[in-house]
């Protein structure tokens, strides 16, 4: 529990005195980054924490969806999934998530407008993929990727973990087959496609693990031909950031490689001169918090 | 005898339709030629020199020095950006600007006695920036010359009027480290590409737009256009010098997909469009099939062979 509590404490160092933690080198607050950071700090009482919350609920932009960071233009993009994980793990009572749900329901990725759907089939064909199955964009007016899609994804079954709308189910029930259809032949997710222009793509280490992450409904193929590829993947991993995220997927698949994988993070966060990267840190505190029970953000609850 | 009235009526129907179509035609003419950028930023002249080299070694310290020597370029002083091409790791294809070339220009830029030395790349599919770096032996070379790195998409951001409008989208988000540098280098890895003909020192630009606030990849542009979004960004930010690593290029579907072309060839050039034209034709395109070379040598550089001066 030292290294814990050794992450958790320079995190809360790095917390800006307007509330939430930069992205990098960014002089802002990063949403994404200050929603890791809040998830790894979820059980400490402290200003960082308060002051967190305080960011995320002032910088929600009036339709509910939320910017990339502190001072950006009003426009909804991915981190409106994080943030309402976040908020929902951290029980923030004052959290106005209504709008942000719509707002996830009403933003498809382009492929799912007819025009693009035909110009995908017909024209432009050097990217193989099913554009009847669509997700989520980065960015509204774009087409769907694997990780904004599986944030999406898990934020739509943590809010309605049952009694959900037609809309709902419909909605996950598509993002989950846009999953499927875009995983890469040897397994595992690259960034949106799993073969371009007839060859196949090397899977990414943390989109694979983000996109287990949202697929948890029973041991399906998909799934576990993604877990064995990611074992693999991770045993000459030298990054924290992608081992945290295997760590996280592990642990929601119950998987005998969280311990391995946790080990080797730790060794990696000792090697590494410093890590001042708060992203990093907050990923890798909430992975070796996620051993522990219901203090994983991104569990589904099945 | 043809009355007015059935004139008029003859005109409606078809005259009418052709004028019509004449006078939209024009509108679109007027539309497409309407002038797009804002400053010409042209030199009198521009010069290349290609340099020879069969192999990554650590030879490309002194080939590197040498050929820069070459331009007399006034570095004193200055911080000095690289910006190389590192796209996603795929063992045995030449995607990324070589490690050890970056090394080498590197080194040559703190003996020529600039401030500061910093290499920043922002990736266009891979979050993983350290994974990437490591992953690629540009970790090792950065290691091994103590040089700093930035990932340029997690940097700090500043809203900045884009300096012509061939996207439409007017203004971006650009990272400091960028927008703060004395002298910028684009040093891309020469290859063919399956949305936009090539990728070469212009193109290579796009990957200073960051992915934290436009998403991995860049999608937002690539519905602005490519082209269109490459031209925004080169007027905006325009390289100061590029090296390109043309000794292993790549033909085919880039910038994932292609086989390797051994080009043997360092090409240093003080104008990224007249670079790019160079490396069209080693690549056997005219440069103006490609376009956006072709509308850069309006407003940024040269492709008039009367106005490149070889150096080599």
């Amino acid at each position: 529990m030292g290294l814990l509590r050794d992450v958790q404490a320079e995190i809360e160092t790095g917390s800006l005195s307007s509330g939430g933690w930069v992205s990098g080198n960014g002089g802002r607050a990063g949403i994404e980054t200050t929603c890791y950071a809040l998830m790894a700090l979820h059980d400490r009482q402290g200003p960082a924490r308060d002051d967190a919350i305080d960011l995320l609920l002032r910088t929600q932009n009036p339709d509910g969806s939320w910017p990339a960071f502190d001072g950006d233009d009003p426009e909804g993009c991915w981190t409106t999934a994080l943030a309402v994980i976040a908020l929902h793990f951290v029980r923030s009572p004052s959290a106005l998530v209504e709008k942000s749900l719509l707002w996830l329901l009403d933003n498809d990725g382009r492929e799912g407008h007819w025009f693009w759907k035909w110009k995908f089939r017909t024209v432009d064909r050097a990217v193989q993929f099913n554009p009847e199955k669509y997700g989520w964009p980065w960015f509204p007016g774009t087409v769907s990727w694997v990780i904004p899609t599986a944030f999406s994804l898990i934020a739509l079954q943590q809010l309605f973990p049952c009694c959900r709308t037609e809309r709902v189910t419909n909605r996950i029930q598509l993002g989950m087959e846009m999953l499927r259809d875009r995983a890469c032949p040897q397994g595992g997710w690259n960034a949106g496609n799993g073969i371009v222009f007839g060859s196949p793509l090397k899977p990414h280490i943390d989109s694979t693990a983000i996109a287990l992450l949202a697929l948890t409904e029973g041991k399906e193929a998909v799934a576990i031909q993604a877990l064995n590829w990611l074992r693999q993947a991770c045993i000459d991993c030298p990054s924290a950031y992608s081992l945290a995220w295997s760590a996280i997927a592990f642990s929601v698949h119950q998987d005998q490689a969280f311990n391995h994988c946790i080990a080797h993070l730790r060794k990696a966060l000792s090697l590494t001169d410093a890590i001042s990267n708060i992203e990093i840190l907050s990923l890798a505190a909430i992975a070796i918090k996620a051993g522990e029970s219901n203090a994983n953000p991104f569990q589904v609850a099945i | 005898m043809r009355t007015l009235s059935k004139w008029r009526f003859e005109m409606n129907r078809r005259d009418w339709l052709i004028g019509s179509a004449a006078v939209a035609g024009s509108a679109l003419t007027v539309r497409f030629q309407r002038r797009k950028y804002f400053r010409d930023l042209r030199p009198k002249r521009s010069r290349i020199a290609i340099l020879h080299a069969d192999r990554y070694s650590d030879k490309l310290d002194e080939l590197v020095y040498d050929g820069l020597r070459l331009f007399n370029l006034d570095v004193r002083g200055k911080s000095v950006l690289l910006k190389p091409n590192i796209v996603e790791y795929i063992p045995g294809k030449p995607v990324n600007t070589d490690a050890q070339l970056i090394g080498a220009a590197a080194e040559a830029f703190l003996r020529l006695d600039a401030a500061s030395v910093t290499v920043a790349e922002g990736p266009g599919h891979h979050r993983d920036t350290d994974l990437l770096v490591h992953e690629t032996g540009l970790g090792d070379q950065l290691t091994h010359r103590k040089i700093a790195f930035v990932d340029l998409n997690r940097d700090e951001f500043i809203k900045t009027k884009l300096q012509a409008n061939y996207s439409g989208l007017g203004q971006l988000w650009l990272p400091r480290t960028v927008l703060t540098s004395d002298f910028i280098v684009s040093m891309p890895k020469v290859k063919t590409h399956h949305w936009t003909g090539v990728t070469f020192s212009m193109k290579n630009m796009f990957g200073i737009v960051p992915a934290c606030r436009y998403g991995w990849p860049k999608n937002v542009l690539h519905w602005a256009g490519i082209q269109e979004s490459v031209l925004d960004i080169c007027a905006t930010v325009r390289p100061n010098f590029v090296i390109a690593d043309g000794i292993t290029a790549m033909e085919g579907d880039g910038p994932l997909n292609g086989s390797p072309k051994y080009l043997n060839t360092v090409l240093l050039a003080d104008d990224p469009v007249a670079a790019d034209a160079h490396l069209a034709e080693a690549l056997g395109f005219e440069a103006t099939q490609v376009g956006h070379i072709r509308q850069a040598s309006q407003f940024l550089g040269n492709i008039a062979r009367n106005r490149i001066w070889h150096l080599t």
